[in-house]
């Protein structure tokens, strides 16, 4: 059987259109709070910009190259670009459904968002025109396309007005009259405008609309005899370091010269818009039918974001708890006598992420401690656990911290962050050659009175305070000699030292991760053909690594029954006869990013629990510092079997993948009780606390051993 | 001192090996050692030394790099004491000196060179270290095969005891070396690599195997050891495998490409070729020696460093007597040289009243005293040579042949104060005019030649006449009293012979009284 017939695979670029889908299936779900909705849309909108800019790219980039190799699911990059058109104008028609109906809901509950500038009354009118005049007027750059000034540069991704003129007095009907103009809408100034309350009603009316309303003001000689929105993306500033791209562009790293650089790869222009303006935009953009995208609403819907962030309207917002206490390590404890009663688990943002902060801010006081090392890879702005480690430099410590520079978007950030860190003293490394530094650790090395004693914190999810509010992530800190010895190597081999003769614990992409996972699928193969009791459960965001794809097929085909939750994108196809007839794969897609990777594999009966940083791609597997680490207390074991036992039982943000490749969202059946897994852990996480406090709970006063911010 | 709770001690062994540099950070306490850093960093010097008997300035430049690193390392753990000695790649070097004084200088570690049998004595130490199972392996026949960069160094046991240890030139880099010179096609590698090992081995057997039964043998190195359970799975228990096991294993490796081997055996693929030369060394010991079983107790020069260490500030009882096999290994080389166990016996009985009898006169120390007493059992090993010229013919033969544990110098001394025993004794002036060595060393050599040939008059007859001996001190008069069986006329004449060096040596005169 060959278990990497292309046929048992799915795209990976429709798998993630699919995803997409899934979020805007929470911006249509009515039981779901209005504002919620908005942002759902408005993350749709985000991620399929970014899916633009990012994959259709590389994919137009591979056709121009003339690569010819076939992905994972045998389709060449002009094949998967031919079967992606329909599906992402379909998407597009959906979401902006969706945006009507929103739209009309919020007009029901006290918002009014005015579409078109021509629906405004008199008095608003005159108020726009003013705030027009103002604060627009000024910072408009208006220009006018003929023989001697050539089509201006259209920024990538800038939301802009074109416009048809006519010169006074020439007559209109003679297309040598007609002259093109087009003038960016200034991110500078915010989307929408607000106009003053109705009726009890907030209204707003979109920065475009304003200006189209005065759009004869920049062009005083003339007359405007039509004008619509549009909006341009290209495939600029693409480069092979770029995350979600590297699989594609390093398959024609050799061919890359040959890109086109700044080449238009979708236009978006308003529906009804005039048939001479979009004449114009086709020829000058040279873009063909299929990549032209005619809106039938507001082009970028990414302003919902701010129409989420409207004053009032709490009622129509999820109000997420605070998350809660660690029960080992309340506020104000110390960290590191906790880790010494017992490994502890921390499950974020159901459970504080402020024990890992105090973790290292506690390790930078403490004259005991010898040396902090941590890899970071996203970081919040003014993060206080870099504050944390220069202080620990400038007491002495040595401090080491292995920054990758390569995570998208944040790098002008993080290169402030990290020369901030240098010159406190820290031992910077700016990432390691050819590899990303995706694993998530830190290691504090502690004089005690019975010797070295070293603290791992490993976890699954970013050492960012402010995501660790939005992300489900674990974490586990411990004191275990084995891991701390693993976690040693781990840092010394960052650094650039040799391999250690082996590992206690720790398995590492891209050296040995992907060899230990097909051993664990694998073994349970055995068991499976051996009659002995097998199971595969894991939960992670993405799974598109075909040897891990086709070790599960063997593995289903041997009779090993296998779950998982994948959150995004999913190359492996399930109910393929013979194959994958024991895999089911679920999605959840909730107020939180679902982004903890956890494997349970049966082990005869004797369960081993694994939490990692690595997704099953081949990129994580492949062409990242990923660490993956075993649960070894029973206690931590459990409950996070327990965890994933609630999400599969989830049945209210749950989606099933169907055999069609297609997902179905759960719904609560007749005789079943409503489970909703993240409000289940919300609700947990509150027990636990409560439950500790209430054992200890006394009537003494505790000073606070420090200022809390 | 068993209730308070005692704060470890941090110290750092460095190694800088002819294809490594490695650094061990312990905890050392009475409970025992603990590793709690193993950092490695590859770096080939010896490709460099092996060849020209230099160090090209690149790796120079990264050999400071890594040391400073090391030094750092340190530094985190607040670590002020270490030892870093550098092997065979450092030790052949023509400008030896000048390097480590470079080395000091720019990366502020003092570095020492360890001669051969030093280091094979520290590498002994760390495989005696790991504990009961070699006290358990030893009582059968065993040779440790220790392979290094530059060399292999064998050393055979019998009944429990270290007695011969020998040095070959068959360090994998080096063979790796050759092997690049001579370009042998990939199907007659096998071959070549045989030809080149068995030879050596060969003499190696003839000379010192011979009746001597060697059922196991003890594997040091840093490819095949680490990998050993991994490489021979599911045979190996407690790291000891079977010696048919590890030649199927060995044949198996032999024509594996480097890339599948790297993957199966989960190693940095660089690694390959010396795992494979290792293999082919210890493929050829196994059927030379015919030997049962192996094990590799995965111990390294650093821990032996570490031990040494702990031993020195008596952290650690020693977990064996290392002097015991010193002298059992001294005693190997008389025999080979048809010297006189008795003789000798009767000599060390006599040299070690004296010494112990002077203790406050002449401050010498454990070290020296086994100096001594090395310097009794090998007295007349020349003779084997050339009855008339023994003390340069013993000479030659110490200072030619490995004795485990002693450093170069300690060699030299042992081997000059045979020779004075004999010879005229030369003073600083002449000796320094021939030898690099130190005015406290001549000093030691002196002290000891004079006890030396003390011992020799009281055994002029070589009839081990004396029985029994005492050394006391009286005033400026050394009084020896003797029990002898027999008149000791011929004895006395000697000693008064010799007093008058003596008396040089220590301003104080010898005699002799019988009891």
């Amino acid at each position: 059987m060959d278990f990497y017939n292309t046929d048992y695979y799915t795209n990976r670029e429709l798998s993630w259109v699919r995803f997409n889908a899934r979020v805007l299936s929470e911006a249509k779900d009515k039981e779901i709070e209005l504002f919620e909705r908005l942002k759902f849309l408005s993350i749709t909108a985000s991620n399929l910009d970014e899916f633009f800019m990012v994959r259709v790219a590389s994919l137009k980039d591979m056709v121009h190259a003339g690569y010819n190799k076939k992905d994972i699911a045998g389709l060449k990059a002009g094949e998967q670009l031919n079967l992606l058109y329909p599906v992402l104008h379909d998407f597009v028609k959906d979401q902006y459904s969706c945006y009507r109906m929103l739209a009309k809901e919020c007009q029901k509950k006290g918002l009014v968002m005015v579409e078109r500038h021509e629906d405004l009354k008199a008095e608003d009118g005159e108020f726009v025109d003013r705030y027009f005049t103002d604060h627009v007027y000024p910072v408009l750059t208006p220009m006018a396309v003929d023989s001697s000034r050539p089509f201006p540069l259209i920024k990538n991704k800038s939301l802009n007005i074109c416009a048809l003129l006519v010169k006074k007095g020439k007559d209109p009907s003679k297309e040598k009259h007609l002259e093109f103009a087009t003038v960016q809408v200034p991110s500078v100034l915010p989307r929408l405008v607000k106009l003053e309350d109705k009726d009890g009603q907030q209204r707003v009316i979109r920065l475009e609309e304003v200006i189209e309303r005065n759009m004869h003001r920049l062009f005083l000689n003339y007359d405007v005899l039509g004008s619509a929105p549009f909006q341009i993306m290209r495939n600029a500033d693409l480069t092979i370091e770029e995350e979600e791209a590297e699989d594609l562009l390093k398959e024609i790293e050799k061919q890359i010269r040959k890109r086109q650089w700044g080449e238009a790869i979708r236009l978006e222009v308003e529906k009804g818009i005039d048939k001479r303006l979009l004449k114009t935009l086709k020829q000058e953009l040279a873009i063909s039918d299929e990549d032209i995208y005619e809106i039938d609403g507001p082009l970028d819907l990414t302003f919902l974001m701010k129409v989420y962030g409207l004053e009032g309207f709490d009622g129509y917002r999820h109000s997420s708890p605070a998350p809660s206490e660690v029960p080992q390590i309340p506020a104000g404890s110390d960290v590191f006598a906790a880790i010494r009663a017992g490994d502890i688990l921390l499950h974020h943002p159901y459970q504080s992420f402020r024990p890992v902060v105090d973790f290292i801010r506690q390790a930078a006081e403490d004259p005991d401690v010898l040396a902090i090392k941590q890899t970071l890879y996203r970081v919040s702005g003014n993060s206080p656990i870099v504050r944390a480690l220069a202080e620990a430099a400038e007491n002495g410590k040595q401090v080491s911290v292995l920054v990758e520079l390569k995570a998208r978007f944040d790098e002008e950030n993080n290169i402030g962050w990290a020369r901030m860190l240098e010159k406190a003293g820290c031992h910077v490394i700016y990432g390691l050659v050819g590899l990303k530094t995706h694993c998530k650790i830190a290691l504090v090395v502690r004089r005690e009175e019975d010797g070295i004693r070293r603290y791992v914190h490993l976890g699954t999810g970013n050492y960012n305070d402010a995501t660790a509010r939005l992300y489900t992530d674990m974490g586990l800190l411990t004191c275990s000699e084995s891991v701390g010895e693993d976690a040693t190597a781990v840092f010394n081999m960052l650094s650039g030292y040799s391999e250690p003769l082996g590992w206690n614990e720790l398995s590492l992409a891209p050296l040995w991760l992907k060899k230990r996972l097909l051993k664990l699928i694998r073994r349970e193969t055995a068991a499976a053909r051996a009659g002995r009791q097998s199971g595969i459960r894991a939960k992670m965001n993405s799974l598109c690594d075909p040897d891990v794809i086709a070790a599960l097929y063997e593995a289903s085909a041997a009779g090993v029954k296998i779950d998982l939750l994948v959150r995004g994108i999913c190359c492996l196809k399930v109910g393929i006869k013979g194959v994958s007839e024991n895999i089911r794969v679920y999605s959840i897609v909730g107020n939180y990013l679902e982004h903890g990777r956890i494997f349970v594999f049966e082990n005869d009966c004797e369960p081993e629990v694994y939490l990692a940083s690595a997704d099953w791609m081949p990129r994580n597997l492949e062409r990242r510092v990923e660490i993956m680490f075993p649960l070894r207390e029973p206690a931590l074991k459990q409950r996070v079997i327990h965890i994933l036992d609630m999400q599969f039982a989830d049945n209210v943000k749950k989606h099933t993948l169907l055999s069609g490749g297609e997902y179905r969202k759960e719904k609560i059946g007749k005789n079943e009780n409503r489970l909703s897994c993240q409000e289940l852990f919300e609700e947990e996480a509150r027990r636990m606390t409560e439950k500790r406090k209430g054992k200890k709970a006394s009537r003494r006063f505790i000073p606070r051993s420090h200022i809390d911010e | 001192m068993a209730d308070k709770k005692e704060t470890p001690r941090l110290f750092a062994a460095m190694d800088v090996g002819s294809f490594e540099l490695c650094m061990k950070i312990f905890e050392i306490s009475s409970g025992g050692m603990r590793q709690i850093e193993y950092i490695r960093q590859r770096l080939a010097l010896g490709t460099d030394s092996y060849v020209s008997k230099k160090i090209s300035l690149p790796k120079m430049e990264e050999l400071f790099r890594i040391l400073q690193e090391f030094k750092d390392v340190m530094r985190s753990y607040h670590i002020k004491e270490y030892r870093a000695y550098g092997t065979s790649a450092l030790r052949e070097t023509e400008n030896t000196e000048i390097l480590l004084d470079q080395i000091r200088n720019r990366s502020g570690i003092k570095l020492d060179i360890l001669s051969n049998s030093e280091q094979r004595f520290l590498d002994y130490k760390a495989i005696a270290a790991s504990g009961k199972q070699f006290d358990e392996i030893i009582a059968e026949g065993t040779a440790i095969v220790d392979i290094g960069g530059g060399s292999i160094q064998l050393s055979l046991f019998d009944k429990g005891r270290l007695v011969i240890t020998q040095s070959l030139k068959l360090g994998v880099l080096r063979l790796l070396e050759r092997l690049t010179a001579i370009k042998p096609r990939s199907s007659q590698v096998e071959a070549v690599l045989d030809e080149m090992i068995d030879g050596q081995l060969h003499v190696f057997r003839k000379m010192y195997l011979k009746e001597r039964e060697v059922k196991n043998l003890i594997v040091m190195d840093d490819y095949l050891s680490a990998h050993f359970r991994k490489a021979v799975a599911g045979t190996s228990e407690k790291n000891v495998v079977k010696a048919e096991d590890f030649l199927r294993f060995a044949e198996a490796i032999a024509p594996e490409g480097s890339e599948e081997l790297a993957e199966r055996l989960e190693l940095p693929e660089e690694s390959v070729p010396m795992l494979k030369i290792s293999a082919g060394i210890m493929k050829r010991v196994v059927r030379s020696f015919s030997a049962e079983a192996l094990w590799a107790p995965g111990a390294t020069l650093c821990d032996g460093i570490a031990y040494e260490y702990a031993e020195g500030k008596h952290l650690k009882s020693a977990a064996r007597d290392f002097e015991a096999d010193i002298l059992a290994c001294a005693s190997t080389i008389s025999r080979r040289y048809m010297g006189s166990r008795k003789r000798a016996a009767a000599m060390e009985q006599i040299a070690l009243a004296i010494f112990d009898g002077m203790r406050k006169v002449h401050g010498m120390g454990e070290r020296e005293r086994l100096l001594l007493r090395l310097s009794a059992i090998l007295h007349d090993c020349g003779k084997f040579i050339n009855l008339t010229n023994v003390g340069d013919c013993s000479y030659s033969i110490i200072m030619n042949t490995e004795m485990i544990g002693l450093s170069h110098l300690e060699r030299e001394m042992v081997a000059s104060v045979v020779k004075f025993n004999h010879e005229d004794f030369e003073y600083f002036e002449d000796l320094s005019a021939h030898s690099d060595i130190s005015e406290e060393a001549y000093l030691t050599i002196a002290k000891l030649t004079a006890i030396l040939r003390i011992a020799n008059a009281l055994d002029k007859s070589q009839k081990q006449k004396v029985k029994e001996i005492s050394a006391v001190m009286r005033e400026d008069r050394l009084l020896l009293t003797v029990d002898a069986g027999a008149d000791l006329l011929f004895e006395q004449e000697r000693v008064r012979a010799r007093a008058d060096f003596f008396e040089e040596v220590y301003g104080i005169r010898p005699e002799i009284c019988r009891k």
